[in-house]
């Protein structure tokens, strides 16, 4: 344990002297979120709630999808670009350590950023969380084992950084608009609705802002079951499928 | 003991054959130079032993175990040295071999190693800002920190001074003194006169001839192995 503590901590010093995961995983989501409270704030909506009580399930969530989605895959396709990864091939070390200790540092990395979110909207708006902190705690890791799984077989299946970008974008753009994270779900037209219900981030906000707003809310069993699925799939296939080279 | 036995072993990069049915074995405490050209094979041929490609036929067996799968508890005793080291960028030197030693079961003293190669004053800097020898000693360090009872060294002191140089060969030869397997590509050859046991060398993928520096020597016409590597390789003896 000590001995994955030790890379897992060299790894994190090297990630945060990196801008970019600091920018994108805790500087963004924390611009949105300041952004949409001053646009919002506390102004009443038609559901009966405040709008940044509409809107923090999912603010919350920028950080995980940048992260999952840029961080992972963007950090182990240039490992394996400069051939640090072949370097790796040739020690004892397992795909999955590698995969985890990124997986770890992002992780934390999100956790940081929505706390960070949550501490600043309260101080600066008097936000509250009306639903289940618990429940949002859970909903939040699941939704990170989602959105982490496939950030890690994205990292996993492209063999070049030029691949990774074409799959973080095609994956990064869609989920950050259309789930519900920087623009509210409710506002989408029915067909377009129908197409973002496909994405997992979708239902990790679904999730979350369900919990956020309310101790029990209605309809959350699909999006468990749903996320916790693609969780386990896509992190198998992650390990199953590391490329090295 | 036979530490590492290759069969028959053969490489296409489409239709161009770039291992050719080569075979050779290593025995423990015996180092092993794999010579030819540039483009001869020799780091192909590594790489492919260590599972980093795939043969197209034969089979190398490393500790008796078929190397056609990687088996992550086999480089416990098995060090490399790959010919181009790649790091992580902004890691310092520190990190880095605190970072490795930590992939092994053993405890590294890593310290101790930095000082044994001369790089204890470079552990707080970056990586990147160490001199290409610099660069290649610590590649070395960290190919034998764990102290592996086989080690590869593709093109060990490419870009080292004389002096480094011979500190690394005493390094060497204390492993062999200690019973430790050695695989290196070279081109030079008074490192491998002083380095290596036997000797293989690699002609567009073929074995030409394989045997002790001396047995190499005595099949040519000449009396030093830089002539007769030329020799064999169908170039020039110049002087």
């Amino acid at each position: 344990m000590k001995k994955y503590l030790t890379y897992l901590k060299i790894e994190a010093i090297l990630a945060l002297r990196s801008i970019d995961l600091v920018f994108f995983g805790v500087i963004m989501p924390i611009g949105i979120a300041v952004l949409i409270a001053a646009i919002g704030g506390n102004k009443m909506t038609a559901e009966g709630y405040t709008y940044l009580q509409g809107t923090f399930g999912s603010l919350i969530t920028v950080g995980i999808c940048a992260t999952a989605l840029m961080g992972i895959p963007l950090c182990l396709s240039d490992y394996r670009d400069k051939k640090i990864l072949k370097h790796f091939f040739v020690t004892p070390v397992r795909p999955s350590m590698i995969l985890l200790v990124q997986a770890v540092i992002n992780a934390l990395i999100s956790i940081f950023s929505a706390s960070a979110i949550y501490i600043i909207l309260k101080l600066g708006w008097g936000y509250d969380i009306s639903g289940s902190v618990g429940m949002l705690i859970l909903s939040f890791m699941v939704t990170m084992f989602a959105l982490y799984g496939l950030g890690m077989l994205i990292a996993s299946v492209c063999r070049t950084t030029k691949s990774v970008n074409l799959a973080c974008t095609l994956f990064y753009f869609p989920m950050l608009f259309l789930s519900g994270a920087t623009v509210p779900f409710e506002m989408f037209p029915k067909w377009l609705q129908s197409i973002a219900n496909v994405l997992p981030l979708t239902q990790g906000i679904k999730l979350i802002k369900g919990y956020s707003l309310s101790p029990n809310p209605k309809n959350i069993v699909m999006p468990f079951i749903i996320l916790l699925s693609i969780a386990l799939i896509s992190i198998i296939l992650s390990i199953k499928t590391f490329k090295w080279e | 003991m036979i530490m590492t036995k290759v069969n028959e072993i053969t490489k296409k990069y489409g239709n161009k054959t770039v291992l050719d049915h080569v075979s050779f074995s290593v025995k423990k405490g015996e180092c092993l130079g794999i010579l030819g050209h540039n483009g001869a094979g020799k780091t192909t041929l590594i790489e492919t032993m260590l599972g980093l490609k795939k043969a197209d036929e034969g089979q190398v067996i490393i500790f008796d175990h078929n190397m056609a799968k990687r088996k992550q508890q086999l480089f416990e005793k098995v060090g490399v040295q790959l010919q181009h080291s790649a790091y992580q960028a902004k890691i310092k030197v520190h990190e880095l071999c605190q970072e490795r030693a930590v992939l092994y079961q053993t405890d590294i003293d890593e310290d101790r190693l930095l000082t044994d190669f001369g790089l204890l004053d470079k552990k707080n800097q970056m990586v990147e800002s160490l001199s290409g020898g610099e660069k290649q000693k610590l590649s070395i360090l960290l190919a034998i920190m764990h102290e592996p009872e086989l080690i590869f060294l593709d093109e060990l002191t490419t870009g080292l001074d004389v002096v480094a140089r011979r500190e690394i060969w005493k390094y060497l030869l204390q492993l062999k003194k200690n019973n430790k397997s050695l695989i290196l590509t070279s081109h030079y050859m008074d490192e491998v006169e002083t380095l290596c046991d036997r000797i293989l060398l690699l002609k567009d993928g073929k074995e030409l001839i394989s045997g002790t520096v001396q047995e190499v020597i005595e099949n040519s016409p000449y009396d030093n192995l830089e002539k007769a590597f030329l020799w064999y390789m169908g170039e020039e003896v110049l002087l």
